[in-house]
């Protein structure tokens, strides 16, 4: 290590669950090198001081979406996140709105719960043998370009729940099925494949509702991959009413 | 972390075995210049409550007769009023960006069903429409029309 090599202080959330009534807040004093991401100031940790803090991480290019923390606050992919934009201290912690398992470590099973309920994946109404015959000669299930276009930006989500962190709706309503669930349903429901979006409405106009969305658009202000899930929340209240709406005017809800 | 958020917030519907500790809410919450954005927007619902109870005061001194109508008409020119007045043309305006300058190109589904005008002409719109109402406001108050 050089002389003149920076130092900072880094202050990262601990918690046992096995001994620590509450978190607590440890300082680790570390020298860091030009170009680290806050991931690389964790991990030096992890290596060189202390080798019990508990963290995700994976592929360090912000495509897993694993290493999401509250870096001073802020929902953050700690991969992305350069060390050079913050000053001689730092502090880390696990994500908000999320029971903390372990330190930096959160517990995503009631996001995956949400997740499910929203039936991510292509429902089909039923296949008809002349449809099959047709879909056949064209390639199963081909899409347009533009039909492609109406969902896809919808479906770069990584689900690295940073969305969930910044929620003031999530913060206070257990039940909000949250952005990044709401968006991926909503991707399907505008997928031209896809026959599901009746079942999926009218998940979004039950407990959960999409309309407990305030409008915050804190969502999208810290989605790393421009998601935007406070588009894809509010298109979803749009067509949760129109369908809500249709069921009530058309013979068979215009099914 | 700043506080406690929900004890139940994004709790799974099986607990688990481990004890966690419970969920907070970010440090920046209160501080952070677009969450005061928020705030303030939200804010604006307590604005239109006090709206609604001077509205409903002028119902109820319209149905108890003349006399209590423009008692309360001419109460309206009190400076508290009209200062509470501009505060309510300000939220409304403030209210209208936010919606129609985010809110509506969000809605805006490729290929959806909502047409988003541009935001120049949105804003165009907005301005307009509240310089019309007070124009009117102020013609009528001042006893030129009516």
């Amino acid at each position: 290590m050089s002389e003149s090599q920076k130092m900072m202080r880094v202050e990262i959330t601990r918690f046992d669950p096995d001994k620590d009534e509450v978190p607590k807040i440890q300082q680790y004093q570390i020298p860091v090198e030009p170009g680290w991401k806050v991931l690389d100031a964790v991990n030096y940790i992890k290596d060189h001081i202390d080798p019990s803090v508990a963290y995700r991480w994976s592929c360090r290019m912000a495509v897993c979406g694993s290493c999401g923390m509250m870096v001073d606050g802020e929902p953050k992919l700690t991969c992305k996140t350069a060390l050079s934009d913050y000053g001689d201290a730092i502090r880390i912690e696990p994500l908000a709105n999320f029971p903390i398992v372990r330190d930096l470590v959160v517990d995503i099973d009631g996001f995956m719960d949400k997740f499910r309920s929203v039936k991510p994946w292509i429902v089909r109404a039923k296949e008809r043998a002349q449809d099959m015959e047709e879909l056949n000669s064209r390639g199963t299930y081909s899409q347009t370009p533009a039909q492609l276009d109406a969902f896809r930006q919808f479906s770069m989500c990584i689900n690295c729940l940073l969305c969930y962190a910044a929620c003031p709706v999530v913060a206070n309503e257990p039940e909000f099925i949250g952005p990044a669930a709401i968006a991926l349903g909503h991707r399907y429901n505008i997928d031209s494949r896809d026959e599901g979006s009746r079942e999926r409405n009218a998940i979004f106009r039950g407990e959960g509702t999409v309309f407990s969305c305030s409008f915050a658009n804190e969502c999208s202000e810290v989605c790393p991959k421009n998601v935007d899930p406070a588009a894809a929340v509010n298109q979803a209240k749009l067509g949760a009413v129109i369908d809500w709406a249709k069921g009530l005017i058309l013979p068979k809800g215009g099914a | 972390m700043a506080g406690a958020a929900h004890p139940e917030a994004m709790a799974p519907r099986k607990k688990g075995s481990t004890r966690t500790a419970p969920p907070q809410t970010p440090t920046t919450w209160w501080s952070a210049p677009r969450i005061r954005t928020y705030l303030l927007f939200g804010a604006t619902g307590g604005v239109y409550l006090l709206m609604g109870f001077l509205v409903l005061r002028l119902a109820w001194a319209l149905g108890k007769g003349p006399q209590e109508w423009n008692a309360a008409l001419s109460s309206l020119s009190n400076p508290l009023y009209i200062g509470f007045h501009a505060l309510v043309l300000v939220s409304l305006i403030f209210v209208g960006l936010r919606a129609f300058g985010k809110m509506m190109p969000k809605m805006q589904p490729r290929g959806g069903p909502l047409p988003v005008l541009p935001a120049a002409t949105v804003r165009g719109v907005i301005y307009g429409a509240w310089a019309v109402v007070t124009l009117f406001m102020v013609l009528v108050l001042s006893g030129v029309i009516f």
